[in-house]
């Protein structure tokens, strides 16, 4: 699972707010990082745990002379590489 | 060819007591079997469609039904990677298990050669893109059978093994007219309710860290814990089967991380933006972004 947001200027810049990926990493008792089922004894809990609530907060400057932006939240889910879901898509407007 | 026609006529007519001579209801037995196909008709879920029909459609999209050839990939991958040259060693019954008592546990059945064939069959789907191979081990999957019979007995020592021919469900539905003669069976097979079938452990069976006999642990998946440790005691109350398959009828489909909507429903989110501007005589144009994200599944997302 992906959190993006990421801000389009009225210039037309791209600027990357913030970025959050969550996921498990398995190990091998020698703690190094595994894909195979038969190698991972162990793992690296970087997920959402379930019943809570995980809250992020960024913060990023923008080019000097922006007037507006759009930021868009985005969540997106990636079951295997080549697939991805998008979860949620929001796009607020700020003035400055 | 006429005498057979007429056997098969009279166990058909055979309402109760001739389930263990169905021939779906043959893995009660014991032998190993060195043919694949023999090895399917045990666990055969052919006639189960044929009155089930809506069921089976949803289980035939739902990955259960694709359990060996979906994961060929990581399957393969054990096999030439991690027996063969990891361990420098020929795949045995043992190895393969510890993947397949979870994948396609009717392999239990097989013996030592039939685990050989299936180990090539793996191999050749993946290396040399074999189709043939590809849709033999389609055959072998988590089906109705092994769900509703070998899977069911998880307090084996306290209620015995399943027995052949009895299909346990979450009522142990009969046939009134069988009911009314003290039987609990369908006009096809044995009904019997079970408790685990509808619990969550049920599926954690498969959905969890596993220890094979010989304690090596395997980590294909770590859901169960996730369940039990961070939903349940969180104060969590609902089962797999809530929210798999009774919500929005969701059925023997089982929707997972691959379906938008029951991504959707397992993930809140709430954002706040605000843009101002700092370093007052700069002033620099800023965003602050406070995102939080509420994890409504029964389990860590994501798992795996
Ligand atoms: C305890 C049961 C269990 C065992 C043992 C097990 N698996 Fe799995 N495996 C699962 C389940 C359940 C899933 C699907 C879970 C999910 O997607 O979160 C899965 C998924 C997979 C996938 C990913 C499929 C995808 O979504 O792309 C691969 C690959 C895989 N297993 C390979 C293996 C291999 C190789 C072994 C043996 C070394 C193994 N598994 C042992 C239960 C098991
Ligand atoms: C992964 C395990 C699994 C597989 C595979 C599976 N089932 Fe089920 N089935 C269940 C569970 C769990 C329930 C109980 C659901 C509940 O508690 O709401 C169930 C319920 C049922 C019921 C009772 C439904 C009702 O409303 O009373 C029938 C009939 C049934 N299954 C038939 C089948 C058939 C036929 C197949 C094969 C096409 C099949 N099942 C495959 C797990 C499975
Ligand atoms: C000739 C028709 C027929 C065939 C074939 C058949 N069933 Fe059934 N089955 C029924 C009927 C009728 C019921 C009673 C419940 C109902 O009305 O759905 C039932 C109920 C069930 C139940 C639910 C028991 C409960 O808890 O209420 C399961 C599980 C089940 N069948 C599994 C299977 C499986 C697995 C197969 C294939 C191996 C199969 N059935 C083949 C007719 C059939
Ligand atoms: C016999 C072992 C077994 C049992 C029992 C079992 N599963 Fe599975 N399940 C699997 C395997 C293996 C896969 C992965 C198939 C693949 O993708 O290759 C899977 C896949 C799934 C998926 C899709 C995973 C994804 O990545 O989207 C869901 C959802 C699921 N199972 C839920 C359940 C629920 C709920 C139960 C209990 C009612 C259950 N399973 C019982 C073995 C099992
Ligand atoms: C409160 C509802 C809820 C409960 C309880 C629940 N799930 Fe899920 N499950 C979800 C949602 C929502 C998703 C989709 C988000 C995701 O992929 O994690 C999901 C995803 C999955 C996946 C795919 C996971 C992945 O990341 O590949 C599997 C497998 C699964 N569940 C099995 C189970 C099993 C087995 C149980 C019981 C031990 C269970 N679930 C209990 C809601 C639930």
């Amino acid at each position: 699972m992906v959190l993006d947001v990421t801000a389009k200027t009225d210039r037309g810049e791209t600027v990357p707010i913030g970025k959050k990926e969550y996921w498990e990493i398995g190990l091998d008792l020698d703690g190094n990082h595994r894909y195979g089922a038969w190698q991972i004894k162990e793992i690296v809990d970087l997920t959402l745990p379930p019943r809570k609530t995980v809250q992020e907060r960024f913060m990023a400057e923008l080019p000097e002379g922006t007037k507006s932006a759009d930021v868009d939240i985005t969540v997106t889910y990636h079951p295997s590489k080549k697939i991805t879901l998008d979860v949620f898509k929001e796009t607020r407007t700020v003035t400055f | 060819m006429l005498i057979r026609t007429i056997i098969v006529v009279l166990i058909s007519l055979m309402p109760i007591g001739a389930f263990a001579m169905h021939p779906e209801a043959q893995y009660g037995g014991t032998e190993e079997i060195s043919n694949l196909d023999v090895l399917v008709t045990r666990y055969s879920d052919e006639t189960c469609k044929e009155c089930h029909e809506e069921i089976y459609a949803e289980w035939k999209e739902s990955y259960h039904s694709q359990s060996v050839v979906h994961s060929i990939g990581g399957l393969r991958n054990f096999i030439v990677h991690g027996v063969e040259k990891g361990w420098n060693a020929e795949i045995t019954k043992e190895h393969l298990m510890r993947c397949m008592d979870c994948h396609a546990p009717q392999l239990q059945d097989a013996s030592k050669s039939l685990i050989r064939d299936v180990a090539e069959l793996i191999k050749k789907t993946v290396d040399a893109q074999d189709e043939d191979a590809k849709e033999k081990l389609a055959k072998l999957n988590v089906n109705c059978v092994i769900c509703h019979n070998t899977k069911v007995s998880i307090e084996k020592n306290l209620k015995g093994k399943p027995k052949p021919g009895v299909y346990y469900g979450p009522k142990g539905k009969s046939t009134t007219w069988l009911k009314k003669a003290g039987f609990s069976a369908t006009r096809a097979h044995g009904t019997e309710r079970s408790a685990a079938v509808t619990s969550a452990l049920f599926c954690g069976q498969c959905h969890g860290m596993y220890t094979p006999p010989d304690g090596d642990i395997i980590g294909c998946n770590t859901l169960y814990g996730s369940y039990q440790d961070a939903y349940r005691g969180n104060g969590g109350t609902e089962t797999c089967q809530d929210c798999h398959m009774r919500a929005k009828n969701r059925g023997h489909r089982f929707p997972g991380a691959y379906e938008k909507d029951i991504v959707k429903d397992g993930i809140g989110v709430d954002a706040q933006v605000i843009g101002l501007n700092i370093k007052p005589g700069t002033w620099i144009p800023t965003i602050i972004a406070r995102v939080s994200l509420t994890n409504k599944a029964g389990h860590r997302i994501p798992d795996g």
